[in-house]
């Protein structure tokens, strides 16, 4: 593994999106964001039980302009109960993959609910947990069946097309979050395995990147990816609750722990809220890390800007990159630099 | 060579739902093999302390992974007691929290309640003196009994008592003017960045991003640094010394022991009461308080000599205690194998615990849960039954399917009710039932009346009915 330096960062954050509430604007345990038309951001919140009311996905954009939720906790129609993975299709609706229900449910880009599709089971076309999705430039969709540890391409309706990442040697763990690229690769976070998988249209493995660890290059658990049209690799190291950057070739580029600030939506909050705003104020909530034994979990468990959680990492097409982290119930927005 | 003894299934059925949560047959009969010496041994340093990945635990359930809130907390906790290999840990550490019992009610984070189960984990069977130096830095432990409201001439006796009256001493070994003396010397134990700690504890607030967790810290600037004199010692004492001196006291170790055998040996009454009632064995006591000294302070040791001791093994503690909930809850699941992964089904067994009463983290009081045959009230014993026949029952279980086959296997050619039902018995952990018990199952068995066989529908009926009997209500 080669070390690229770089001068300057070659991310910079911009800003925080998010709040954590039980209802309405804001998120409860949000575990993925789709980019959809005119840059609205559609992010789930898996919510927990038994608080599952607060299970939705909330439509807001980059200026945290809030567009109302839809979505709910169920099995009919617009509803899912362990909802995981998000993505959009050309036409700018927004499917959500669901771990407990088996399937992929369909919105419209205002959140009306069209339909769901999916079948529970081992056999090609089933799914058993289905995890992250993506599309191709064919609207093509490909689906994490991360309990049957392989890869699926259906069609948008979910007719099978094809499987692949469980036979022959070097099969997925318990793939997450997974990414299309422009010259039509598929990149998948291999959870299980602690490293991103590179796979072609055919599902034949082109080569993986990382292993297990800490330094810079190596994973622990990876729960998302994600590839610009320059072929850099932005993966969330979930279980280093990090983002990693590696080139085309795999090389490490840079890591980023989090930069939170506070929210548009929660300065608002604290606008309104005096009794907690000022012991805030005078608060340190960046404690020194060096306490917490090198545990990046335990350090972001009481470093509020650290990410916490890392679920997915998303890009638009301006180049903005948005990390949604579970345990802080946020997005991070970050930009290349010039 | 293993004694007959030794390989007694009864004996080692008894200590592994004492030590353990229960064991089904073959468990049971793998460490007959070994004897039970040498179970004893494999309970307290186990070579295997694998459980359900945690990884794979906060993957599924995030607000798991935050430690948002105590049902999470809970459950968490509950997947690592039915699927440990080290089943001991967790009892040990379901012991501590019943006797330091801390609550959600007023801590309002479930990470720091983790955080002070992972300390009893790594504590709880180790030197009795660095757990409660442990206990007495645990955050949790500070917000509950305010020490972070104990300041340098302004002391707050809230923990400094409790430390005396409910976590080593008892009462009636001490004066009031111990438990101020006590309580300045714990001045100054605090948190890290208290006053937004305990501003969004007390609103239970979850804004702007869900919860930060706490730390202790010393401020050694709100410690007295005055003389103190406490239990007739006089020095510039510091809450290590305070608990070094309580560690030595005869009271002590009698009130330690008096808790070991109240949980693993027999019921005794509420803590209130220990001042006005002996214990039931004062012997017992009296070698476990030896063992506590002779090992200065090792509660490992003291474990081994409970163990393997004759009134550990005598058949008069043999069903002398109530299954708390939490034994019947974990111990049916482990079982009948229900989670060999993560599922939402794990809060249904967390508010089943509930329905019994028993809710982990949010005990009644800082005096923790009374035992006995306090747990069993007409509408706890209805969830009980409801709960065990259910699951019992179960095939969709891995553990309740192998069980069935099991029986239906070695009974293919049995047609003698008494054999089949010992079959039952032997399955379910080799348990021993009452004649009266035996007799309502003879008599309900009902063997099928074309070929006097017996049937799946016929076991399934006969484990409910085992698991509603009074004996299984015991452990």
């Amino acid at each position: 593994m080669t070390t690229i330096k770089t001068k300057k960062s070659f991310l910079n954050y911009s800003h925080t999106i998010g709040i954590c509430v039980m209802d309405g604007r804001g998120f409860m345990f949000p575990v993925d964001t789709a980019i959809g038309k005119n840059g609205r951001l559609h992010t789930v919140s898996r919510a927990y039980t038994p608080a599952v009311f607060q299970l939705r996905i909330t439509m807001y954009d980059i200026n945290s302009n809030f567009y109302g939720v839809y979505g709910g906790y169920g099995e009919n129609l617009g509803e899912f109960r362990w909802p995981t993975g998000m993505a959009s299709d050309k036409y700018g609706n927004i499917y959500v993959s669901d771990e407990l229900n088996h399937r992929i449910n369909i919105f419209s880009e205002e959140g009306k609910p069209i339909k769901y599709w999916g079948e529970t089971g081992i056999n090609e076309g089933e799914l058993n947990g289905p995890s992250g999705i993506a599309f191709d430039s064919d609207d093509n969709i490909f689906v994490a069946d991360h309990l049957n540890n392989r890869i699926q391409k259906f069609t948008k309706d979910g007719d099978f097309i094809s499987s692949f990442g469980d036979k022959g040697q070097d099969t997925l763990n318990m793939p997450w979050g997974l990414f299309i690229s422009a010259d039509e690769f598929i990149y998948v976070a291999d959870w299980g395995n602690d490293r991103i998988a590179k796979y072609d249209t055919n599902g034949k493995l082109i080569r993986c990147f990382g292993n297990r660890g800490s330094q810079n290059g190596q994973f622990k658990n990876p729960s998302g990816v994600a590839v610009d049209n320059d072929g850099y690799i932005y993966i969330t190291d979930w279980g280093n609750e990090r983002l990693q950057i590696l080139d085309k070739n795999g090389n490490f580029i840079e890591t980023y722990r989090g930069e939170s600030t506070l929210s548009k939506w929660g300065e608002e909050y604290m606008d309104g809220n005096y009794e907690e705003a000022e012991p805030r104020s005078r608060s340190n909530l960046e404690p020194d890390p060096t306490q917490f034994g090198g545990n990046p979990h335990e350090e972001s468990a009481h470093i509020e800007k650290y990410f916490w959680g890392p679920t997915s990492v998303k890009l638009d097409d301006s180049g903005r990159v948005y990390i949604t982290e579970s345990n802080r119930h946020r997005v991070q927005v970050y930009e290349r630099s010039k | 060579m293993v004694s007959n003894y030794e390989k007694n299934y009864e004996l080692i059925g008894h200590l592994l739902r004492r030590a353990s949560f229960g064991a089904n047959k073959k468990e049971i009969e793998i460490y007959a093999q070994k004897g039970y010496s040498k179970t004893v041994e494999e309970l307290l340093y186990p070579s295997n302390t694998n459980s359900m990945p945690l990884d794979l635990i906060r993957r599924h359930h995030p607000e798991q992974s935050a430690g948002f809130e105590s049902a999470g907390t809970a459950c968490n906790w509950l997947y690592n007691m039915v699927t440990t290999s080290d089943p001991l840990t967790e009892k040990i550490i379901l012991f501590w929290h019943n006797i330091f019992a801390t609550g959600y009610s007023k801590v309002t984070i479930g990470k720091v309640l983790f955080d002070q189960l992972k300390m009893f984990k790594l504590y709880g069977m180790g030197n009795f003196k660095n757990l409660l130096i442990k206990l007495s830095q645990d955050p949790a432990m500070i917000h509950w009994l305010d020490n972070h409201d104990n300041h340098k001439g302004a002391i707050n006796e809230n923990y400094g008592r409790e430390l005396l009256e409910l976590f080593s001493m008892g009462v009636g070994n001490y004066s009031e003017d111990d438990i101020k003396e006590c309580s300045r010397a714990f001045t100054g134990w605090t948190l890290q960045n208290l006053e937004y700690s305990k501003e969004l504890a007390i609103r239970n607030s979850i804004w702007p991003y869900g919860k930060i967790s706490w730390r202790y810290e010393y401020n050694e600037k709100d410690h007295d640094n005055d003389t103190k004199t406490f239990l007739g010692e006089t020095g510039n004492f510091n809450g290590e010394d305070i608990i070094e001196i309580i560690c030595k006291q005869p009271a002590t170790a009698n009130f330690l022991s008096r808790h070991l055998y109240n949980f693993f040996v027999a019921d005794e009454p509420p803590v209130p009461q220990w001042p006005y009632i002996a214990p039931k064995d004062p012997k017992a006591i009296e070698i476990l308080s030896k063992a506590y000294f002779e090992s200065n302070y090792d509660i490992k040791h003291m474990l081994n000599v409970l163990f393997n001791s004759n009134f550990f093994k005598s058949d008069n503690c043999r069903y002398a205690k109530i299954k708390s909930p939490v034994d019947m809850v974990a111990g049916i699941i482990r079982l009948t194998k229900e989670f060999e992964s993560p599922k939402t089904e794990i809060l249904e067994r967390n508010f089943q615990m509930i329905f019994m009463g028993q809710e982990l983290l949010n005990p009644p009081s800082v005096e923790g849960w009374h035992q006995g045959t306090e747990w069993i009230n007409t509408g706890s014993l209805t969830e009980r039954l409801n709960f065990a026949s259910k699951q019992i029952t179960n095939i969709s279980n891995p553990g309740t399917k192998s069980i069935i086959q099991n029986i239906i296997k070695e009974n293919q050619d049995v047609n003698d009710p008494k054999e089949i039902i010992n079959h039952c018995l032997e399955e379910l952990g080799y348990i021993n039932l009452s004649d009266n018990s035996l007799n309502v199952l003879n008599e309900f068995i009902g063997l099928d009346k074309n070929n006097n066989k017996i049937t799946e529908k016929n076991i399934k009926n006969l484990l409910k009915l085992i698991v509603s009997a009074p004996e299984f209500q015991k452990v």
